[in-house]
């Protein structure tokens, strides 16, 4: 379905920021519509339910709340619908669904330890790398 | 090549520089009152009436090739010449080509460089000039007032294209395989100015390769005989290794005997190549020229600084090149500059590590490694801890290094090449207070110590230049060495020196008949015993010489370090002699030439740095650092000039930024250092050394040498000693190189 989907035109770039709002709002809906598919595909009930992976859209769309061109907005979209396409032809596999989606960037492993308390963001940011 | 990149830069700069007087230019007859006239002449009949009789075409106002300016001394001795219909005034002398490119108009040539001397040998220069029977050689015909020069005429165009015909002739057409590919001159110009089909069919010529040494790759069937790596090794480098053979077709460029090319500058041959005939070896089938990205950067293994360009691809350093500072470096640079970065990729430390009981290293966390160093440190007494710096340092982290110990308690911190030196007081103590392009003036040189060849190669070469152009005479005071110019040899040790003092010395004369003199001492001699008296006898020369004037400071030390200098004016110089003997903390950043022979058993020590060096052996805790191409970092050259390192590629394993290190162990040791950001430890500085906020500028000594008191010690009349023992391996980068370490093989004199 989304293979025919690629061979249709880009649509044209929204015109004011009311129309990028409104596609995203769109693509959210038909992001949590394919959810139930997803889980089915994946097999993922045993690690997430669906109110967990649509708040995990939702957090990604709201990571970008602050972009205001809709040229920016769009080409973001295109790059959700991207890869929910992906998602939903099953060209992914199960650990990326688990690990984009259900454990997060951060991994499993989350050093929350007492260590780190009272410690410097200097400090904090030495330990994970060299650039910041 | 090289040179198109350092030309507009140069242009850019420029034209930045020339766009505000325009822009005001521009604003004023606006804003100014318009007087209600409508012929605008009327107003100023005589510059109307000089106009007139001159219809000059309206042509656009040109920027001149490269920025080129010209300096008229004396307005008498301007000549005009008309370029393309364009006049330009230049000085008497001066070549139709440099005419040219003040007119804004760049000829083609292959054998003209602007710091060689003129062969007029490759014909691509031909231009057109009026009543003249046949095109000229436009870099060796010198310009004649009101000469017409015309550059875009059928007959300049036809002369160039007949020129890359026949230099094509020969020229094999392996662009695909060729390394300068992309860089090319003769690619460039056949493309601009070349045929588009060739009328030769016979065999072409092929030449054999010659064996230059592991620097230079030769493919001598590319050669189109320029003769520019000839005169440049001849002039430049001062080593009579390259000539010319043979005649005609049969000519080429080669050793006269089967003999390497040993020079310290021989790297320079392969920019100014204009073809692939010399390419870099190391970098021989590497990369391409259009995958690099270029990051402008400071060399770090000599106390020059030269102006470097890093060529990197993703995270790897795949070449350096020289960039153009006419002050320090020109546009040359040393071997060990051009070649250390292979040293880069080896023997590097990744890893935070912890020696365990069995003598072993182990990789820890950055978390376990600064917990344990920083209890370790709180155990000892602050009079036993010692920090000292390498010689690859930047002002930041010494800042952050002196600062974290003073925090501790403790002032021995020094850097590598400054432990017997306590006296900073005096900037000019410690400078090359002439500046580097102030040797050009200076008449007669007095080497006290010091082998620039091998310390500095391009302060070297700086006087070779001066000793070439103006005769000037050398005099030098040290062990036997090699010099590439011509020199006295006084004698080796400080009784030479006691003898010049005293005016009892046939050397005397010479400095005392000389306009600027200018005394270089070795930074080798801070190790001597008794350097204060020898500094004495050096001031008392100076005093003699009258070698330090309000207009000429010819009074010169030539650091060795890229840190040094920085640490001089950060003032990291140990409290006392004895320092490392009662150490029991010893805070190594970077430091791999200190003698640890006398560092007691038990005492802990923590190695700070990029290469698993000397120091490691001894070393308790490691923490990796990043190298000078990894790192924005201040450094400050021998003459006091400030320059910066920039990233060019990202670090290495776990590794972090030598002030970062510092930072954090000062927190976790409870003596949080003030600063997070470059930034704020800059603002450090500006309150101990503000030179060194300075980029890109010399600040010299205010006060000369003659505040000091009068010192009387004891020489002793041991010689003095050579510094450096293998020019190729110096630091921890170079000796991790396997290039360098073919060099010292191959072409160190025995």
């Amino acid at each position: 379905m989304a293979f025919t989907l690629r061979s249709v035109k880009v649509p044209p770039n929204s015109v004011s920021l009311e129309e990028a709002r409104h596609r995203t709002f769109d693509f959210f809906r038909a992001a949590c519509r394919s959810i139930p598919s997803v889980m089915e595909i994946y097999n993922l009930h045993d690690v997430t339910t669906v109110s967990q992976l649509r708040s995990t859209i939702a957090s990604e769309i709201r990571k970008n709340a602050h972009i205001t061109n809709p040229k920016v907005i769009d080409m973001l979209l295109f790059k959700g619908m991207e890869e929910l396409n992906n998602i939903t032809e099953h060209a992914k596999q199960r650990h990326h669904i688990i690990g984009q989606y259900v454990v997060g960037n951060q991994g499993l492993v989350q050093d929350f330890g007492t260590k780190d308390q009272g410690i410097s963001n200097f400090l904090k940011n030495f330990y994970n790398s060299n650039y910041f | 090549m090289g040179l198109g990149l350092l030309a507009s830069r140069t242009l850019r700069t420029t034209t930045i520089l020339s766009k505000s007087p325009r822009i005001f230019a521009s604003q004023d007859p606006s804003n100014a009152l318009r007087s209600i006239v409508s012929t605008p002449e009327l107003q100023n009949p005589e510059a109307a009436a000089a106009a007139q009789p001159n219809p000059t075409p309206d042509l656009p106002p040109r920027t001149p090739v490269a920025g080129a300016r010209v300096h008229l001394p004396n307005p008498d001795d301007a000549i005009e010449v008309f370029v393309d219909g364009y006049p330009v005034k230049i000085p008497k002398g001066m070549t139709v080509l440099q005419a040219c490119e003040v007119a804004g108009v760049d000829i083609p040539r292959f054998c003209y460089h602007s710091r060689l001397s003129i062969a007029g040998n490759c014909r691509m220069c031909l231009v057109e000039v009026e009543k003249s029977p046949k095109p000229v050689a436009s870099c060796a015909m010198p310009a004649l007032p009101g000469m017409k020069i015309k550059t875009d005429t059928p007959v300049a165009k036809k002369a160039r294209e007949g020129v890359m015909e026949f230099l094509l002739m020969n020229h094999p057409l392996d662009c695909p395989i060729c390394d300068q590919g992309g860089e090319c001159d003769l690619q460039d110009q056949s493309m601009a100015f070349g045929s588009d089909r060739g009328r030769f069919t016979e065999m072409k010529r092929s030449v054999v390769d010659k064996n230059l040494g592991p620097l230079v790759k030769t493919v001598m069937t590319r050669c189109i005989q320029c003769t520019r790596c000839v005169r440049f090794a001849t002039e430049v480098a001062g080593v009579q290794d390259l000539g010319m053979l043979g005649r005609g077709s049969g000519e080429e460029i080669g050793t006269y005997v089967e003999k390497l090319m040993t020079s310290e500058l021989s790297g320079n041959v392969i920019d100014i190549c204009p073809v692939g005939a010399l390419t870099s070896k190391p970098f021989a089938f590497k990369a391409r020229n259009w995958e690099l990205k270029g990051t402008e950067s400071i060399d770090v293994t000599d106390a020059v600084g030269s102006n470097i360009r890093i060529d990197s691809r993703g995270p790897e350093v795949m070449r350096i090149l020289p960039r153009l500072n006419e002050d320090i470096n020109e546009e040359w640079i040393s071997d060990k500059t051009r070649f250390c970065y292979d040293g880069l990729k080896r023997q590097r430390l990744n890893d935070p590590m912890i020696r365990g009981p069995d003598g072993r290293f182990k990789t820890v966390s950055w978390r376990d490694a600064l917990a344990v160093v920083a209890e370790i440190a709180h155990q000892v007494k602050p009079e036993e801890i010692v920090g000292i710096a390498g010689q690859l340092s930047d002002a930041e982290s010494m800042m952050a290094l002196k600062d974290f110990l003073n925090k501790m308690g403790s002032n021995n911190v020094w850097c590598e090449g400054n432990d017997m030196h306590p006296c900073a007081d005096l900037r000019s103590g410690y400078l090359l207070n002439s500046s580097i392009g102030g040797l050009e003036k200076a008449d007669v040189f007095l080497l006290v110590g010091t082998q620039p060849r091998v310390e500095a190669a391009m302060v070297n070469a700086r006087i070779r230049k001066t000793v070439r152009a103006t005769h000037a005479k050398v005099g030098y005071i040290g062990p036997a060495t090699d010099f590439n110019y011509d020199h006295q040899h006084l004698g080796t040790g400080p009784q030479t020196l006691l003898e010049i003092a005293e005016g009892r010395h046939p050397f005397c004369s010479a400095l005392l008949n000389a306009k600027n003199p200018a005394i270089i001492v070795g930074a080798g001699l801070f190790e001597r015993k008794d350097k204060d008296a020898i500094f004495y006898a050096v001031e008392t020369i100076a005093k003699l010489g009258k070698v330090v004037r309000s207009d000429w400071n010819g009074l010169n030390v030539l650091l060795r370090n890229a840190a040094q200098a920085a640490a001089l004016d950060l003032g990291l110089v140990p409290e006392s002699g004895k320092n490392i003997e009662s150490a029991k903390f010893l805070y190594l950043m970077g430091a791999d030439d200190v003698n640890l022979d006398k560092l007691p058993d038990d005492a802990f020590v923590v190695y700070q740095g990029h290469h698993g060096d000397r120091s490691v052996y001894r070393a308790n805790v490691i923490f990796p650092a990043s190298a000078f191409s990894e790192k924005e970092g201040t450094y400050e050259n021998t003459e006091g000039c400030t320059q910066q390192t920039l990233p060019a590629v990202p670090t290495v394993g776990d590794a972090r930024d030598d002030w970062k290190i510092i930072r954090a162990l000062s927190e976790v040791a409870g003596m949080q250092l003030p600063y997070d950001t470059p930034g704020a430890i800059r603002s450090r500085i500006k309150t101990v050394a503000p030179n060194l906020l300075h980029m890109d500028e010399r600040d010299p000594a205010t006060f000369s040498a003659s505040l000091k008191p009068d010192f009387c010690q004891k020489m002793s009349l041991t010689a003095f000693g050579t510094t450096v023992e293998n020019f190729y391996m110096t630091d921890p980068i170079t000796r991790a190189s396997k290039i360098m370490a073919q060099c010292s093989a191959l072409l160190l004199k025995k």
